[in-house]
């Protein structure tokens, strides 16, 4: 089986999050990026374990500059077999999946792989436009996945609930948690990954209809207030008259 | 619990800035590591410590292992974590590519290692033993021993452990009287008791192989009549795992380390436990030595992770507890935070000295490994001279002075440091025996002054005072380090002349004079030692400061500059006692009567 997986890159969850260029582009300056969950717990793991079942080889794609070189080998180390990056600014959803699509469509791929959204724009988009771009069907959220032959049976979740959809390859999934173990990588897969080839690949020209217009930051958190525990009256006038909650 | 265990940002300064140990790639047996590789290692360490082993730490105390129905059950994270470090490789890391190793250079795998001691030592010493096991099959074993037993243990499946210690023959292994009968079949009968042996035994292991001491029958009394033999808890007939007559009397119930098991074992109560000789006979401390010189750098290093682990939990409260007042301060103000005061700061600030000079050391120690290892020529001969006389040192310092920075940090949390709401009372106990086993602080002050610095004519004396006057020199370049430079030679010379007196001693009085202050010798040379490990940084720190630099890495920068003068202000000042202790002509210790301390 030929596994496609995406993978992004995000800041770190402690990274301190600001914005430049007008508000419109996240500075990056001093940010510790890693990688995207969702695309290595999940969607990576998953495809590393597909494969080892059937056989067949694990591609990780990347769009963006070198500085996610880092990113790509820790994929590699994990067990990817071999990666592609392709060398652009990842400026939106829409030209990230439309690059993939380009790289992705003549190469026979059985299933691509995304992670549900990346913990940074939270889009959910790139997944669905790749599938749209190739031209294969696409099942978002999954939590579980079994291959029988070519057919994909994959649990995925609903509001309140769970579906179970049945598809047929090549498809385009999103993953969720719950789809495979996270791994962290061995010392030997570490030192493998060096070993292992990242095709740097050129963009095609894409006109991308989307612009951000601007980014906030959320209101900043309100400040504790320390209450004595002896004195309860004080902490239910301030539930009741401030928080407003009782 | 407290949010962090170790500072990665600190490591990296010491692998990356200060050190520069991706340098060893010149070497051909590391010319894999780049930066790169370096990174990555710190990297999955890290989510190992994050995930499989500081979570757990707490609970692995409260649940501790115990001993019921002739088997030792440990808390179920234990095998958990242990599966997390041996599937990520780190087992046989350091071994050759030929043996399945990925051949990581000791500097890197030091500062992995020191990120599970840090996370949970609990866990993180039971593969380190059967690394060290291991890697005495290794080099010193025969093709059968190692085809027998390698794989398993690299893989985590079997535990392996160093089976030294019996009820007569602790610090004294030349007292040791475990027998080894030969047989015509190849191995030999064991018989005997060994006691207090770490992971010695547990259900969750698929089989324990220990690396024992023993003397063959007919063997010469003392250290020279001692073999070394791999013998496994359970044997391998035709295939099939059948019991070898190990039996485990039970586990000891200890202050601290309650997740590490230390075991007490019966070898040949029916006369059917067989032993494999490892290497020739009569051999066998010496090559026992090899593990025993790695385990002396892990336990400096495990109690340096204690210390790092306590000091992040005493920094987080001292930096969240509102209590008292600034002197001058109106009592009607609000109350300021701990960190806020002086002497909070103090203790802090020793806790911060003795990690960062600890694991700066270590990481200096495993860089002498990689050299006397695989490096050549005179760099290779001074290295192993070196580490040598250091390792006293990385083993004593952290330990004894680990033990105090604990200390401290449970009196940062005033009351609640002595309650197990927080985890510091137990770091308090778990970094305690560390000045114990793999030789009492007394035994490596011995080894120093007795063995190590008069070794060779007191050649890796002389080459540690040239390392000393190597840095000096660098730190002319900082004027506001001039201070703390000259005090340093100062103390260098000191110590010089101290060595040079005790060792007359030797002759002109007795060795028992001449050694009877040798753990205060091993404070003093401690002193030395630690503070040329904090200078060298403040130089590298300082040189950094030169250029632009963020904010968060400017304070970082700083914070080292005061590290460093704090010690030599606090600490190594208290050389000049001990100075004054070990020239004085009185003997108190040597003339007392044993009744005058009844
Ligand atoms: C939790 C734990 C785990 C352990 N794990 C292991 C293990 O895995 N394998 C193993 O083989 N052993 C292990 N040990 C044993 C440990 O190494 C010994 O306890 C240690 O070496 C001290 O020996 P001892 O207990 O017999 O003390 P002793 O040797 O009786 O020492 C008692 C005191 O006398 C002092 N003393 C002894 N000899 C001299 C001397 N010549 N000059 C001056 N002072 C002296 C010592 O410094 C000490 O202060 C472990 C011990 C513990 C407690």
């Amino acid at each position: 089986m030929k596994l496609l997986v995406c993978i992004s890159k995000t800041p770190d969850t402690t990274a301190k999050i600001a914005f430049t260029n007008g508000d419109t582009e996240f500075n990056e300056e001093g940010v510790q990026f890693i990688m995207n969950p969702y695309d290595e717990w999940y969607a990576l793991v998953r495809a590393l374990e597909l494969k080892e079942a059937a056989g067949g080889s694990v591609t990780i794609i990347n769009v963006g500059t070198s500085a996610n070189d880092a990113v790509i080998r820790k994929g590699l180390a994990i067990g990817a077999d071999d990666a592609v990056r392709i060398d652009a600014d990842p400026k939106s959803s829409y030209f990230v999946a439309k690059q993939i699509a380009a790289y992705a469509a003549d190469k026979e791929f059985d299933v691509v792989l995304t992670g549900k959204e990346t913990i940074d724009f939270n889009g959910s988009e790139v997944g669905g436009m790749i599938a749209e771009a190739l031209d294969m069907p696409f099942i978002s959220y999954a939590t579980h996945l079994e291959m029988d032959g070519n057919v994909a049976k994959i649990t995925r979740d609903i509001e309140g609930g769970a579906e179970v959809a049945e598809v047929s390859t090549p498809f385009t999934l999103s993953a969720s948690k719950g789809l495979a173990e996270q791994r962290i990588p061995n010392m030997k897969g570490i030192m493998m990954s060096k070993r292992k080839p990242l095709n740097v690949v050129a963009p095609v020209e894409i006109s991308d209809p989307s612009k951000v217009v601007g980014y906030t930051l959320p209101d900043a958190k309100e400040s504790v207030k320390l209450v004595d525990p002896e004195n309860m009256t004080e902490l239910v006038r301030l539930l009741h008259e401030e928080a407003k909650v009782i | 619990m407290a949010d962090q265990y170790i500072s990665i940002r600190n490591l990296k300064f010491l692998l990356f800035e200060h050190f520069n140990l991706t340098d060893i790639n010149r070497l051909e047996n590391f010319k894999d590591y780049d930066q790169e590789s370096f990174e990555m290692a710190l990297a999955a360490a890290k989510e190992i410590g994050d995930q499989h082993l500081f979570p757990h730490y707490q609970i692995m105390d409260k649940e501790k292992a115990y001993f019921k129905d002739g088997e030792v059950i440990t808390h179920e994270k234990l095998i958990e974590g242990i599966n997390a470090i041996a599937e990520g490789g780190w087992i046989g890391a350091a071994f050759p590519y030929d043996d399945g190793g990925q051949q990581m250079p000791l500097g890197l795998l030091t500062a992995c290692q020191f990120i599970f001691h840090s996370a949970n030592a609990n866990i993180s010493c039971y593969p380190f033993l059967t690394q060290g096991a291991a890697n005495l099959i290794r080099t010193f074993g025969s093709d059968d021993l190692k085809n027998s037993y390698l794989e398993k243990m690299m893989s985590g499946e079997w535990q392996g452990t160093m089976a030294l210690t019996e009820p007569q023959a602790g610090s004294s292994l030349s007292d040791l009287t475990s027998s080894a009968t030969p047989t015509d079949q190849g191995h030999y009968l064991i018989e005997g008791q060994k006691i207090y042996i770490s992971g010695g035994d547990y259900k969750d292991v698929d089989n324990v192989v220990h690396l024992l001491l023993a003397r063959i029958k007919g063997a010469p009394a003392g250290t020279k009549g001692i073999s070394l033999f791999v013998v496994p808890k359970h044997r391998n007939v035709n295939g099939e795992y059948i019991s070898n007559d190990v039996t485990t009397a039970g586990i000891y119930g200890k202050m601290g380390q309650k997740g590490y098991v230390a075991a007490h074992l019966m070898l040949g109560e029916k006369e059917d436990c067989h032993g494999y000789l490892v290497g020739e006979p009569n051999n066998g401390l010496r090559y026992m030595f090899q593990m025993m010189n790695e385990a002396r750098i892990a336990t400096g290093l495990v109690a340096a992770g204690n210390t790092s682990a306590a000091y992040y939990a005493a920094l987080q409260y001292a930096n969240e507890r509102p209590q008292g007042r600034k002197p001058g301060q109106k009592g009607t103000t609000d109350p300021v935070l701990i960190i806020e005061h002086a002497d909070v700061r103090r203790m802090l600030l020793y806790q911060k000295a003795v990690m960062e000079g600890s694991i700066a050391l270590l990481l200096y120690c495993s860089n002498l490994g990689d050299l006397e290892m695989y490096g050549e020529g005179a760099e290779k001969a001074r290295a192993h001279q070196l580490f040598e006389l250091l390792t006293p040192i990385a083993k004593s310092y952290p330990s004894e002075a680990g033990t105090h920075a604990v200390s401290y940090a449970m009196q940062c949390l005033g009351g609640a440091g002595y309650t197990d709401d927080f985890p510091v009372e137990q770091y308090y106990r778990d970094i305690r025996i560390n000045s114990i086993y793999e030789g009492t602080t007394t035994i490596h002050g011995l080894d120093l002054l007795g063995r190590k610095v008069m070794m060779h004519g007191g050649t890796a004396f002389k080459f540690l005072i040239e390392e000393i006057q190597v840095t000096a020199k660098k730190a002319a370049d900082h004027p506001a380090l001039a201070s703390n430079t000259s005090d340093l030679i100062a103390v260098a010379k000191s110590l010089h002349e101290v060595t040079i007196h005790l060792g007359k001693l030797a002759s002109t009085e007795s060795p028992e004079v001449f050694l009877s202050d040798a753990t205060l010798y091993l404070d003093y040379f401690s002193l030395l030692v630690i503070s040329w490990q904090l200078l060298g940084q403040a130089i590298t720190a300082s040189a950094a400061l030169k250029n632009d630099s963020s904010e968060t890495d400017q304070a970082f920068y700083e914070s080292k500059l005061i590290t460093a003068d704090y010690f030599f202000e606090y600490e190594l000042p208290k050389s000049r006692a001990l100075h004054k202790r070990l020239i004085s002509e009185n003997r108190i210790t040597l003339n007392l009567k044993n009744h005058h301390l009844q």
